[in-house]
């Protein structure tokens, strides 16, 4: 069974002990609900699914992060806790193996958020140093929360921010998201009586109006979306009906994005972008600006390292911190990370838990170790 | 040599091929006995006629053990993936239309459009404690337009196998992806379809699988579907 185990696994398990994250063994037949309700239906064609004799969904285990909280939430451990993982996921992949190694450490728990940040940053970093000595090595980070902060502080209303922050990291659906709030679509004419109970933006004669049309379809109105969610999102987009997202707010969203420096200079250019846009970072720059400080005691160089304004990663429990790290132009990452603040609450922990963690593509790193041996 | 063309073994889309197989100078002739699944096409010995239902069809010529198929493009999409690679569709066969929707209940007054659906998809599961679920027997359809074109990740698919269009009164799913020619049976259920809800308008193809045969049989197909679209055309 050893022999399965890529050689540099012992190294890998030697460092994360060294670094204080005790390795955890996580099943690797999984229940496939919490992937498909974290990451989305489309997980679903690129994992192994199968059924228990009950009609259970479970899946082979696509990833480490998920089962690890669960573990750590079923288990009741008490926290701060950091957790290590070394072993094999499945994922359906036209290119590559079918399974293939992943490591990486959770950190769980730990309400020094810039500490914490920077600590998994060096985790990974160091990892990769590790097995890949003398490559030179390429992080690139993002920040969810600062993007999300320039939202807020631009004043737009709150469906426009949740869309926008819906589409961080993806340029193409920003564009889109920011192509449509700049033109928005023309709402359909309201039939009566309801064009007139929108007009007075009379939420409760609406919502008794949609309770009627519920009784009549047979729908239940608790089951799903209540009369009173439809009658108050319909009255918020009557509002923004007239209001289209302003060429200011449009070019200081552009400005921001394309905010693309070394970290060390990272704050400043925050906060000229923040002057010439006239408007304020809050506490958001404060916890960047703390972050950086803490990747310097890390040991890592600041001025190494690429922020990314535009850069965030395709899952939607990331929180704040996203990063990835690669070996020069290579496209695909070795290492991805961030923090997922909400996710033990999605979970079903009883409490808020804070999280931040990385995993690295051990077959990727193999790869090159063969290319350079 | 023989080739073999599938095709729907009853029902409406039957009888509409055997009409337009026949318009292209293929007329089959029926077996005696309505329950056989063989025939073979009047003087054409080198064509086999095998009666299957139109997802099998779809399916076959995915796994590329029958020939040519007339079948419906949403099933052909639906259930083989990666079809470009195994198939191609040689003519659009112009009956059997359908189209592909996402349809809403219709007291959902704020949703009209996929970016309304987005937010409320979005904001579902800190509402609801769950995702929003959308019933429907085309899961992969469903999954390239919410995922793929939309950029919607955040939904569950509930998988129906008939009456999708009752899940949301039965409460077992919010919205749903089906099939509708007129729309009143969508209309009937207090469904509404989004302004640009429509994934794939769909109708009956004459579709050619891409298996590896012999250059006889090849120029065979060729010319088969050259008859076929001729009388489309007409």
């Amino acid at each position: 069974m050893t022999s399965r185990y890529p050689a540099i696994a012992p190294d890998i398990l030697a460092l994360f002990a060294s670094r204080g994250a005790p390795t955890v063994d996580v099943p690797v037949l999984q229940p496939a609900d919490p992937f498909l309700d974290m990451a989305g239906e489309d997980l679903r064609r690129r994992i192994f699914l199968t059924e228990s004799e009950t009609g259970a969904a479970l899946c082979l285990r696509p990833e480490f992060t998920i089962p690890v909280c669960l573990d750590h939430i079923a288990s009741q451990a008490g926290t701060p806790r950091r957790y290590s993982y070394l072993g094999e996921v499945f994922r359906q992949r036209r290119e590559g193996g079918n399974e293939f190694f992943q490591a990486g450490i959770e950190d769980l728990g730990d309400r020094e958020i810039a500490r914490a940040d920077a600590r998994s940053l060096a985790d990974a970093h160091a990892l990769l140093a590790l097995t890949l000595p003398g490559q030179a090595l390429k992080i690139t980070l993002g920040d969810q929360s600062i993007f999300e902060a320039v939202l807020a502080a631009l004043g737009l209303p709150r469906g426009w921010r949740m869309r926008l922050a819906r589409a961080f990291g993806s340029a193409e659906q920003l564009a889109a998201a920011l192509t449509d709030l700049a033109n928005p679509q023309k709402n359909g004419a309201l039939p009566e009586p309801v064009a007139a109970l929108v007009a007075d933006g009379d939420r409760d004669g609406l919502a008794g109006h949609i309770a009627s049309t519920m009784a009549d379809a047979g729908l239940s109105p608790s089951a799903g979306r209540t009369p009173q969610e439809i009658a108050r999102r319909l009255v918020e987009k009557a509002e923004l009906r007239s209001v289209r997202l302003s060429a200011e707010a449009f070019s200081a969203l552009e400005k921001f994005l394309a905010i693309d420096v070394p970290l060390d200079r990272a704050a400043d250019a925050l906060e000229d972008f923040a002057k010439s846009a006239g408007l304020s970072f809050g506490a958001a720059l404060a916890n960047f600006t703390a972050r950086v400080a803490a990747v310097s005691a890390e040991g890592l160089s600041p001025s190494a390292i690429g922020y990314d304004a535009a850069f965030g990663r395709p899952l939607d429990y990331y929180t704040g911190l996203v990063f990835e790290i690669s070996v020069g132009d290579a496209s695909r990452p070795l290492a991805g990370g961030g923090r997922y603040d909400r996710l033990l609450t999605l979970l079903g922990a009883k409490t808020p838990i804070p999280g931040v963690g990385f995993s690295v593509w051990l077959d990727r790193i193999e790869a090159l170790r063969g290319a350079a041996a | 040599m023989t080739v073999t063309l599938a095709i729907p073994s009853k029902g409406r889309l039957k009888d509409q091929s055997l009409e337009m197989l026949a318009s292209a100078g293929l007329a089959v002739s029926l077996p005696g006995d309505a329950r056989r699944y063989r025939a073979r096409i009047e003087g054409r010995d080198d064509i086999e006629i095998a009666f299957l239902s139109a997802s099998e069809i779809a399916g076959e010529i995915g796994q590329g053990s029958v020939d040519l198929g007339i079948t419906g493009e949403d099933l052909l999409r639906e259930s083989v993936a990666d079809w470009e690679s195994k198939a191609a569709i040689e003519t659009k066969l112009g009956f059997g239309q359908a189209d592909v929707v996402v349809a809403v209940p219709e007291s959902w007054l704020d949703v009209e459009t996929m970016a309304d659906l987005d937010d409320v998809a979005a904001e579902f599961r800190q509402r609801h404690g769950r995702r929003l679920r959308i019933a429907t027997k085309y899961w992969r359809l469903t999954q390239q337009f919410f995922s793929g074109k939309h950029g919607i990740q955040v939904y569950r698919i509930v998988e129906s196998l008939g009456a999708t269009e009752g899940a949301p009164a039965a409460g077992s799913a919010d919205v749903i992806v089906d099939i509708t020619t007129t729309g009143s049976t969508l209309r009937a259920n207090h469904l509404k379809v989004l302004a640009d809800g429509v994934i794939l308008r769909s109708e009956a193809c004459l579709v050619r699988s891409f298996r590896t045969r012999a250059a006889s049989d090849e120029a065979l197909l060729s010319q088969i579907c050259a008859s076929l679209a001729r009388a489309v055309r007409e």
